[in-house]
């Protein structure tokens, strides 16, 4: 007993080891870059904007790759272009401009973020929702003498994300979609002739570098015969840019014409898709 | 029972003691500044969680930051720092351990150059170094310490992609200002 006391008193008059306990400031922070961007191929992501930041994205698609070296691999082929402007106006919320070529077509859409992922585990997914409204502009009057109405040109969208990190490599979204056209007149580009259209979007990331990963995007139609739309691709991290380069079954860049627009066979009907991201901040002090 | 007695009363008085002469200061909010200044672009990153300890007894040292608190101002920027960089899910600290070259006691209001030699680690990776600071005693019980050295990017096998190369700069300057409390 003595001795153990005296080791006891020896031990605690020892001078404490000059170390400090080393812990996080917050345990529970946010999982970083779930998606390189808040796009991924086609889909919109759950990656949020820092409140004032600006996210440009030109995306592109091209015509389908079995054309061969001929129309070099369907280069030649007339281009889908989307310029897309997303302003945050909160670290949640963000609203979005968009304009595709095909059609014409102008989309208001906004995003919003319910729930951020964590790295502790106490929140397991990131969830966001968005919702859109677009409008096609194209000029019928060379097919018909009377250009359909405005209303008759819109479309909606809107769809729930919901995406998990899974590793430092690998992370999933599942994002349950819905478009509405007023009019799925044929004259538009697209293939279906119903007002509604329902799918599931699908995107993957696999990390396979620090900076680059390979993509996956997968939307099954649950209401309709078109075909599945199916891309993969890369994204690559430059700089302030991120760079997707993809090969995808269908043209359309917006919501509605993804769901709406059809697809071509996956494998020879690939087209080549081109997406570059960039983030401006606004509103802050130069040093 | 007397045993257990006298054992809390030794411990009591053991701790008292302690209190009454270690010199140990400590902080939990000191300020850490980072500079890059590349060619195209400068920009400084911030922290104002330090966590430090210094021991004058001992001429002990210890400071560590978590490096997720980091700030430069645009929130994509700090994102890419801590995945692709500091990798701070892997190595969330940034530490200093050392000791001051020589024995500092200050009068109140009286302040000190000193030398700093230990180690640095970040990254995962450690090295030796040498951080020259000054330490002014503010009163009794507070001390301020002030100190900035140089950080070689590469020396901690933090990778420039060339891409970037023109943005973000190899050698980094890091500040630390803090105040230290009994």
């Amino acid at each position: 007993m003595k001795i153990r006391f005296i080791l006891m008193m020896f031990f605690l008059s020892q001078p404490i080891m000059a170390q400090l306990e080393r812990k996080l400031a917050n345990e529970t922070q946010e999982v970083d870059l779930i998606f390189h961007a808040p796009r991924h191929i086609n889909l919109l992501t759950v990656e949020p904007l820092d409140k004032k930041t600006l996210h440009f994205a030109i995306m592109h698609t091209f015509g389908p790759l079995n054309g061969g070296v001929q129309n070099l691999f369907g280069l030649d082929n007339g281009a889908n272009i989307q310029f897309s402007f997303e302003y945050a106006l909160g670290e949640d919320f963000s609203l979005g401009a968009s304009r595709s070529s095909r059609d014409k077509f102008y989309n208001l859409y906004g995003r919003y973020h319910l729930l951020k992922q964590t790295q502790d585990d106490a929140m397991p997914i990131s969830l966001s929702m968005m919702g859109g409204a677009g409008v096609n502009t194209s000029d019928y009057t060379f097919l018909q003498t009377e250009n359909p109405s405005f209303s008759e040109r819109t479309s909606f969208a809107a769809q729930l994300m919901m995406a998990r990190k899974f590793s430092d490599k690998l992370s999933v979204q599942v994002s349950p979609m819905m478009a509405y056209f007023t009019d799925p007149n044929p004259i538009f580009f697209i293939e279906g002739d119903q007002n509604l259209y329902l799918a599931v979007g699908l995107s993957g990331k696999y990390k396979i570098t620090g900076r680059s990963s390979l993509t996956f995007q997968y939307i099954p139609n649950l209401n309709n015969d078109l075909r599945n739309n199916v891309g993969v691709g890369i994204d690559v991290e430059a700089g302030g840019h991120v760079f997707q380069m993809y090969f995808v079954t269908s043209q359309a860049l917006n919501e509605q014409y993804l769901l709406a627009a059809g697809n071509g066979r996956i494998g020879e009907e690939f087209r080549i898709g081109f997406n570059v991201n960039r983030v401006f901040a606004t509103g802050r002090k130069r040093r | 029972m007397k045993n257990q007695i006298v054992f809390f009363f030794f411990l009591f008085v053991l701790t008292i003691s302690r209190e009454a002469f270690a010199q140990v200061y400590k902080t939990e909010g000191g300020n850490v500044e980072f500079f890059s200044k590349a060619p195209l672009n400068e920009f400084t990153g911030k922290s104002d969680k330090l966590n430090g300890l210094i021991d004058l007894e001992k001429n002990d040292l210890d400071f560590f930051i978590d490096l997720n608190t980091l700030k430069t101002g645009i929130g994509l920027r700090d994102r890419h720092m801590r995945e692709n960089y500091l990798e701070t899910k892997k190595y969330p600290f940034a530490e200093f351990v050392g000791k001051i070259n020589e024995k500092v006691s200050l009068k109140s209001g009286e302040s000190k150059d000193v030398i700093a030699v230990g180690t640095f680690k970040i990254h995962g990776v450690e090295k030796q170094i040498k951080v020259p600071g000054k330490i002014t005693a503010i009163s009794s019980n507070e001390i301020k310490l002030e100190a900035s050295f140089k950080v070689l990017l590469s020396d901690y096998k933090i990778e420039i992609p060339k891409v970037v190369f023109y943005e973000l700069a190899e050698e980094q300057t890091v500040s630390i200002s803090t105040t230290l409390k009994k």
